[in-house]
């Protein structure tokens, strides 16, 4: 059975596993215009990037049902040509990353 | 846009908001940047660019299929939902967050919500904003080098949906693709434009269906567009200050 000390201990800990960690900003310099005292940081790990390490053809997601035709897409052009993300993925996601034909990518929304 | 700086790939992530706008870092340097444009805002990056930023196109699949048929999809584990069913094993996706205050026109499974009200947390972010539209207006944001332009969802709707604009020079298709319910910008060659059903019909003889572009034999062209952006008026403003508002 666990101790009073031991459970204070557990608390303890889960408390801190829920403070927020908030990223960690350079001391500038800013460009012309932008006002640091109005940037809200957000916790991190709030949104997780999507890293895109694999692609399937659309045509095929949509034969077998994995999308629908109606799905609402995002369409970004790369060096390994036209690649579709889930709308409502990149509504959580914000950003996604990715390499195609030895040439990184990024698409955000 | 590209994350390589000085050919070193960079981690970028959504670190909070500016202007109403989600801000993207990266865990390199830490540095700030515009999640529009690409410029570093601050820190020690300032003056650099992730360019060229590139075009999101907002289509459905069926669309995005019958533009190229080698069309690949990514997909996360995040659920969405596609014909009537849930897919994904990680929540997290705030449907209720869909048009909720972000500047870009953030989608909900109809479309962006005309009528979505900034909360306090965008809003205590904000610059000063450009009273010419209002704050939370949907429209399509266009730019070049030269020119920065807003064309109102209202002022498209005004014109019959499609219209011929010029944009340094060229003759631009602007329209709201039916299917998506998307405004859009295409470069063609042709003084004027109709929509007839689904279809953006140019004097061309040219036909805009489905998002492809074809010649008055049917035969696919190639599509030039300009950069682009579907955002409320309050994220086009304080990205492009003093930009051009079409029809006032």
């Amino acid at each position: 059975m666990l101790s009073r000390y031991c459970f204070g201990t557990v608390f303890a800990a889960a408390a801190l596993a829920q403070s927020p960690v908030m990223p960690q900003l350079p001391k500038g310099p800013a460009k012309p215009g932008f006002d640091i005292a109005r940037f809200a940081p957000t916790a991190v790990g709030t949104f997780e990037t999507f890293y895109v390490n694999q692609t399937d053809p659309l045509k095929k997601a949509l034969d077998e049902g994995k999308i629908a035709a109606d799905t609402r897409v995002l369409v970004i052009e790369t060096a390994a040509g036209r690649l579709v993300l889930i709308t409502d993925q990149m509504t959580y996601h914000h950003i996604a990353q990715g390499r195609a034909r030895n040439k990184d990518w990024m698409a955000t929304f | 846009m590209v994350p390589t700086i000085d050919g070193k790939l960079h981690h970028f992530t959504n670190a909070g908001l500016y202007d109403g706008l989600f801000t993207l870092y990266d865990a390199e340097t830490h540095t700030l940047w515009n999640h529009i444009t690409g410029e570093a805002e601050y820190g020690p990056l300032v003056g650099r660019t992730l360019g060229p930023p590139g075009n999101l196109l907002q289509m459905n699949a069926k669309q995005a299929l019958e533009q190229d048929a080698k069309t690949e999809i990514a997909i996360s584990d995040r659920v969405y939902f596609a014909g009537g069913k849930q897919f994904g094993t990680v929540g997290g996706i705030g449907g209720g967050r869909a048009g909720g205050g972000q500047g870009r026109a953030n989608q909900g499974p109809a479309g962006p919500n005309p009528d979505a009200v900034m909360s306090d947390r965008f809003r205590t972010t904000l610059g000063t904003e450009d009273q010419r539209r209002p704050r939370m207006e949907l429209g399509l944001g266009v730019w070049s080098a030269t020119v920065r332009r807003y064309y109102p969802v209202a002022r498209i709707r005004e014109r019959g949906d499609a219209f011929i604009d010029r944009l340094d020079g060229r003759a631009l298709l602007i329209y709201i693709d039916p299917e998506s319910n998307t405004p859009a910008a295409l470069y063609v060659n042709s003084a004027g434009a109709r929509m007839q059903d689904k279809d953006v019909m140019l004097d061309s003889g040219s036909v805009v269906r489905s998002g492809v572009l074809l010649d008055r034999g049917g035969k696919r062209q190639g599509m030039e567009r300009p950069q682009q952006i579907f955002t409320r008026w309050y994220g086009f403003a304080l990205t492009f200050p003093g930009s051009e508002v079409f029809g006032q």
